[in-house]
């Protein structure tokens, strides 16, 4: 029978030197744990839009089947794929240490996010021109909620992007810089997850309700 | 993962992404859209049609995790795996009983909507909810 010896004071009860992470994949990490606290606004943004798009809180406006439009949504779903194609891309050629590569992913995907932001606030403008503006109705408030949250975190990204490329041509493929390129990437590609479930849950289960 | 290498293009999570794996997974999640938006210009019933989506729309989340984010249970992204995991039942739980809740709610303290006289407002209009209306819902 095997004996457990008793921990005291030489024990040693863990290598802290077995399981070290490098610092990128440290900072990856982080950076996922906060998208996924990100991805609870915008549940709490579904979970109000679900309560807002019944009939009792159209006041008499518009509801999803007349703001939204399938085919047009379908259009902004490849825009935005397309956009997550081209940063990832980027960050092949990353893996190839290719400045140009990485250069021209970026903006390839920062030009099809500018357009897909674009389409977005059309069709925002175009609906407040009809007085079918934010405070027409609980449901139009949620509906311009959901569309601008998620605009505003295009907006960002490609903000980001435009800072990665300064940063790329000033200081290189540094560990900070890949890290920030790596961030960026599931940044970018978290948009277009959260777009998917947006363009479902709106564009086609809501516009047939 | 070994923490000794001093070029950073050397981390696993920059060398795992290929143009191959990138290109099926846009592609699949055209496909799965495309296949759901055509799904949606027939004239089915909402639950079976609520259902196909619902199928198409997992596939397409499953092929963006699984290829654009690359999770799966290697040593280098096993903890986002399981994170996203843990996630996601929390995701499902707030939408699905807020709409739970609010269903009842609804049924067993609201007017339908073509009772209260606010909600045939024409289009374009700023008026809020009438008194009589006020009234009747705090009667």
């Amino acid at each position: 029978m095997a004996t457990i010896a008793k921990a005291g004071p030489n024990t040693r009860l863990w290598n802290a030197e077995a399981d070290e992470h490098d610092t990128i994949s440290t900072r990856t990490f982080g950076f996922w744990l906060y998208m996924l606290s990100d991805a609870l606004i915008f549940t709490s943004i579904f979970a109000s839009y679900a309560v807002l798009s019944t009939p009792m809180n159209l006041a008499g406006g518009p509801g999803p089947a007349q703001v939204t439009n399938a085919v047009e949504g379908f259009w902004q779903t490849l825009i935005i794929l397309g956009s997550v194609f081209a940063y990832s891309q980027a960050t092949v050629a990353l893996k190839n240490g290719s400045k140009a590569g990485v250069a021209a992913g970026i903006l390839v995907a920062m030009a099809l996010g500018v357009a897909f932001v674009s389409m977005g606030w059309h069709d925002l403008a175009a609906l407040t021109a009809q007085g079918n503006g934010y405070s027409r109705s609980a449901y139009l408030s949620i509906f311009f909620t959901l569309i601008a949250t998620h605009g505003l975190h295009m907006g960002i990204g490609i903000l980001w992007m435009l800072i990665m490329l300064v940063q790329i041509a000033r200081f290189g493929f540094t560990a900070d810089v890949v890290a920030r390129l790596l961030n960026l990437r599931m940044f970018w590609q978290f948009q277009a997850t959260i777009w998917v479930l947006v363009y479902v849950y709106v564009y086609l289960l809501g516009g047939a309700a | 993962m070994s923490a000794h290498h001093s070029d950073p293009l050397d981390n696993p999570e920059v060398q795992q992404g290929t143009t191959l794996r990138f290109a099926v997974a846009f592609l699949a999640s055209v496909l799965f859209m495309g296949a759901a938006l055509l799904v949606s210009q027939h004239k089915l019933p909402f639950l079976e049609f609520a259902e196909i989506v619902v199928g198409l729309t997992f596939l397409t989340l499953a092929a963006q995790a699984t290829l654009f984010f690359g999770l799966d249970i290697s040593r280098a992204q096993i903890w986002k795996s399981v994170s996203l995991i843990l996630t996601v039942p929390l995701f499902i739980i707030s939408v699905g009983l807020t709409v739970w809740a609010f269903s009842s709610l609804y049924s067993r303290t609201m007017l339908p909507a073509n009772e209260v006289p606010s909600m045939s407002m024409p289009m374009g209009s700023n008026a809020t909810m009438s008194m009589p209306a006020q009234q009747t819902l705090l009667q």
